[in-house]
């Protein structure tokens, strides 16, 4: 069998990129379906390709560095260079929320009454589940540490536990703000005061789901002994995510809810 | 006598300082002792008071070993029929669904009849 005589991962030929950009085309044509066809079934498929897609790609990453030893340090400079590229182009795309929230409250106009919050709008007590939420993800941010030096000091229970705690509060966190989303006195058509409000901590609450996902699969594979104290380079990637996540909330919680209100 | 098997060593390893301790029962207490018992803890024997197994073995070792086999099976589909059946799938709903899309464009591309 030929070796290669370098340390860089030459990948097996993948039917994933073709399946994952298909599932993008029909997911994208199923929504323009079903807002003029009133058919949902286009999308539908779009996004079972998508999971489909999301699940063999990552389940093959996970075979190729835990099972078949590619990830060499190299490769995984290549990839942590990647995960911080990616979380700098998501702060990019909250930086637009926060300037459209900003451009609109700074200098509020007289149809909103000339002040913020706008007439009319009773804001949510920044003081009540707010507050909450912010010490429910300060603490996860402290779990998903403590979980970090369990998995280096090789405490495989300890390590099981804190990441458990950490994905407990972060479904904690989405079901505090599915509730406040519920009892809410205003909707994301009450004027530029809802869509910034919604659209901002809407796909804040998304990100804290797919984060809660990739911390759930990082448990998946600490309980299946994929981690070692020196190789953990998913869960490091995960945990960077999830502090991510809990900035944007710290400056959510500043700006639309304290600042705001 | 409560024997461990080091699972590094591969040796058994009898009569360690502290007796056999599941769930953290307190040790010293007088109780009927058990017939020899050959499990597979997966913390070291040096460990004194440790729980044997935290939620299963380790497997990876194993698992090295199917998808280092060289036989030339990317490894997509390393692991056999599951794979095989799964790629299958989503490959069947690629091309049926773009086909499906392909369509679903060009009748929404039909101008609207008055």
């Amino acid at each position: 069998m030929a070796h290669q005589a370098h340390a860089y991962h030459m990948v097996d030929p993948s039917p994933w990129p073709l399946t994952g950009a298909i599932a993008a085309l029909l997911m994208t044509s199923g929504l323009a379906v079903w807002f003029h066809f009133h058919s949902t079934t286009l999308m539908i498929l779009g996004t079972i390709l998508l999971l489909l897609t999301m699940f063999q790609w990552w389940r093959d990453v996970v075979r190729e560095g835990t099972f078949q030893g590619h990830h060499t340090p190299p490769v995984q400079k290549g990839l942590r260079y990647g995960m911080i590229l990616f979380i700098t182009s998501e702060v990019f795309f909250f930086l637009g929320f926060f300037w459209a929230f900003y451009h609109s409250s700074l200098a509020p106009t007289p149809e909103l009454g000339g002040c913020w919050p706008p007439t009319g709008i009773t804001t949510l007590d920044p003081f009540e589940v707010p507050l909450l939420n912010t010490a429910v993800l300060l603490a996860s941010g402290v779990t998903v540490t403590w979980a970090h030096h369990s998995i280096m000091e090789g405490e495989r229970k300890q390590a099981i536990q804190s990441l458990a705690l950490t994905i407990a509060l972060g479904f904690y966190f989405t079901f505090l703000q599915a509730m406040e989303y519920y009892e809410a006195p205003f909707t994301i058509a009450d004027g530029v005061y809802g869509s910034t409000f919604f659209v901002a901590t809407g796909f804040h609450g998304l990100h804290v789901i797919i984060g809660s996902m990739f911390l759930a699969v990082c448990l998946l594979r600490q309980i299946h002994f994929h981690f070692t104290s020196e190789h953990h380079f998913g869960f490091e990637a995960a945990a960077w995510y999830w502090h991510f996540v809990d900035v944007v909330w710290l400056f959510l919680y500043i700006s639309i809810y304290w600042w705001g209100s | 006598m409560y024997y461990r098997l080091n699972a590094v060593t591969q040796r058994l390893t009898g009569a360690p300082a502290t007796v056999y301790n599941p769930q953290g029962l307190r040790p010293g207490v007088p109780s009927v002792r058990p017939p020899p018992v050959f499990v597979s803890p997966t913390k070291l024997a040096s460990e004194a008071g440790s729980q044997v197994e935290y939620l299963g073995a380790n497997r990876v070792p194993d698992l090295q070993k199917v998808f280092q086999r060289s036989d030339g099976v990317p490894v997509h589909l390393k692991r056999g029929l599951i794979d095989k059946l799964l790629y299958r799938t989503t490959m069947g709903l690629t091309v049926g669904g773009a086909l499906y899309c392909l369509v679903a464009l060009y009748i929404a591309a039909q101008p609207r009849n008055k």
